[in-house]
């Protein structure tokens, strides 16, 4: 998925860019055409257009999904510089809903597969209990990392727990 | 907007009776930009597992270097568009220099703050670290360093009441200066200038941006001294974020003024004012204050219209810039004949990363990419890209402008090295960030597991080009700057 992004945006970042240099390399050309007020309207309505089409395919399924009713609670305590998590075996394919909070600052639970992808975050935060819902599709042992800087050990912040495939 | 592209004759405006100031100022600003260049640079070497670096230093280095960028990108922003300002209105120097001494003294008890108390929580870090350590500093360094950034945002605002007050009794008010009632009239011959609106603009939404920011401090500062005074966290990061996001943008909106007031001393056509700018800049009083929820949008605790408000503002916050900004700077120099120099050369660069930076920023501002993407450094990817080959190129163009050699025409065979490398190395540094990003490195790690070592070996390199032309870069500054005087 971050691949995706990230050829995404190069693609529309090289396409701008090369764009704008060839109008910049036009200097000595011919001045713009008195369509270009027209051309500037048009190209103005079709971002907007995008960006309504944009936000409504991505937004339609809200992207913090709420848990099933089957789902495997999992509570994580935090605190400097520390996790501390009540399940540490998660079977394969099983929805969870991460329950977050932390003790004194704020900290960004980050989750990690065994490739060191981060595949899910939430942030934690002092008086609150923020919930994070994820199924794993690949076992092994994942990490949660610290995302939120939250001091001097902010990178030493690591846990990890277990996805396993459930002999059922 | 209706593009205005006949030539006309080059009138240059009288002296300004602020150089002076102006050229301390951005001096001092560009001195301060390389150093932080070098705090960013040891950062990005210590990462890559090439020195040794005591993580406690590391984390007072990235608040310096946050501290300190945004810093100085505010106080180059905020001298260029006070001299541009000068132009139109008369503005007290005694003014400016209060401005500048609040700002000095602020930086003063930062810099003490870090190197002296030790204080390592950010540059906007979130409630309540300052008062939990671990051990690191002392209650007196954290309130130390919101002191000073008290100071600063105290000086911001008398600059803010300053120029409010002169573009208010010139152009008939604040709402004049905005231009906001020739949106809805059918004659907009008497526009004001663009330099104008855009000033007027800024000090509304970077005026209730140090408001909300001086309550976060002043929350801060109590909680330090009492500890049983509390604050709800989520309330107080609701607070920073909206402070910090206009912040550093306004840094930007006030450098434009650079780009309005000296492209048309290239190109011989004058960058005019139009209802589509007037209402480009509407869009963006109110875009740049509602989008801070972008922020949030790992906080499930929000309410979830404010995430999507966050999501829709940013890609909307994209919209002026690139239909408008980009569009009439590419527009008015196509078939100019401009004659590309150092200084209109940065002027142009930033307006280019500014346009181009905003796309991963849009992109991060989808709540399901933010999921994979947020405070991974792809932060720093798309921030560095706007400031870097944005404000901080604008800066530069602006000062070298200033030192300009008027006989001269044209780049130099050093001011073509210097560009490129900038260019270059911008670049690839920012290039870096994003790929880092993609391949979920956090941000804000003083130590890096083995697998994340070479893109911040890479983009060491990639640094150091960046600094040493920025070296260059201040060193001629300052040598035009003695030759001058």
């Amino acid at each position: 998925m971050q691949t995706s992004i990230l050829l995404v945006t190069l693609a529309l970042m090289a396409l701008s860019g090369a764009v704008m240099l060839r109008v910049l390399r036009a200097k000595d050309g011919p001045s713009p055409p008195p369509s270009v007020n027209k051309q500037r309207s048009r190209f103005i309505w079709c971002l907007v257009i995008l960006g309504v089409l944009v936000s409504l395919a991505s937004l339609r399924d809200w992207p913090h999904r709420s848990a099933g009713s089957d789902a495997l609670i999992v509570k994580i305590t935090s605190g400097q510089w520390w996790w501390e998590t009540d399940t540490v075996e998660i079977p394969l394919g099983q929805q969870v809903e991460f329950r977050v909070t932390t003790e004194d600052v704020n900290h960004g639970l980050g989750i990690y597969d065994p490739d060191l992808n981060l595949v899910a975050q939430v942030q934690a935060m002092p008086n609150y209990t923020n919930k994070l819902v994820h199924t794993f599709e690949v076992p092994g042992t994942y990490q949660i990392l610290c995302m939120e800087f939250c001091g001097i050990s902010h990178h030493d912040m690591i846990n990890e727990f277990d996805v396993l495939e459930e002999s059922k | 907007m209706k593009l205005e592209l006949r030539s006309q004759s080059k009138e240059y405006p009288p002296p300004n009776p602020h150089e002076a100031l102006i050229k301390i100022t951005m001096l001092l600003g560009g001195v301060v930009f390389l150093l932080m260049m070098v705090f960013g640079l040891l950062m990005r070497v210590a990462q890559g597992g090439l020195i040794d670096l005591d993580p406690e230093l590391f984390y007072m280095l990235l608040t310096a270097h946050g501290a300190g960028m945004v810093g100085s990108a505010a106080l180059s922003g905020a001298a260029i568009m006070w001299y541009f300002l000068a132009r139109h209105v008369e503005l007290r120097s005694q003014i400016y220099i209060a401005f500048l001494g609040l700002f000095l003294a602020g930086v003063v008890l930062i810099l003490g703050a870090i190197f002296i108390g030790r204080f390592g929580g950010a540059w906007t870090f979130l409630f309540p670290l300052p008062a939990l350590s671990g051990g690191l500093w002392e209650a007196g360094a954290a309130v130390t360093f919101c002191l000073g950034y008290l100071l600063i945002g105290v000086g911001f605002l008398l600059y803010y009441l300053e120029i409010g007050l002169k573009i208010s009794g010139k152009y008939g008010g604040l709402l004049g200066a905005l231009g906001w009632r020739y949106l809805f009239r059918k004659d907009a011959t008497d526009l004001p200038p663009p330099t104008i609106v855009a000033a007027a603009s800024v000090l509304i939404f970077n005026t209730t941006g140090i408001v909300f920011g001086a309550a976060v401090l002043a929350a801060t500062i109590v909680n330090l001294l009492f500890p049983a005074f509390d604050v709800d966290p989520l309330l107080a990061k609701n607070a920073t974020y909206f402070f910090g996001h206009v912040f550093i943008n306004a840094t930007i909106y006030m450098a434009i003024t650079a780009v309005y007031e000296l492209l048309p001393e290239y190109t011989g056509r004058p960058w005019k004012s139009t209802r589509l700018f007037i209402g480009g800049w509407a869009a963006v009083v109110i875009f740049v204050q509602a989008v801070y929820f972008h922020h949030l949008l790992q906080d499930v605790n929000m309410p979830a219209w404010t995430l999507a408000v966050g999501q829709i503002v940013s890609y909307a916050s994209g919209v002026p810039l690139i239909g408008i900004t980009v569009f009439s700077l590419l527009a008015y120099i196509k078939g100019s004949r401009l004659k590309w120099d150092l200084p209109i050369g940065l002027l142009t660069l930033g307006v280019v990363g500014w346009g181009l930076g905003v796309i991963p920023a849009m992109i991060d501002g989808m709540i399901s990419v933010n999921k994979l993407m947020h405070n991974t450094q792809w932060v720093p990817g798309h921030f560095h890209t706007y400031l870097l080959l944005g404000e901080v190129a604008m800066a530069f163009g602006f000062s070298a402008w200033l030192v300009r050699d008027k006989a001269a025409q044209g780049m130099s065979a050093l001011d073509r090295l210097v560009f490129r490398s900038y260019v270059g190395g911008g670049i690839g540094f920012v290039l870096i960030f994003l790929w880092s990003g993609a391949s979920s490195i956090p941000r804000r790690w003083a130590v890096h597991f083995d697998e994340w070592q070479l893109q911040s070996q890479l983009a060491s390199v990639f640094a150091l080009v960046v600094v040493l032309s920025t070296f260059v870069m201040v060193v001629r500054y300052a040598a035009g700057l003695l030759r001058r005087s």
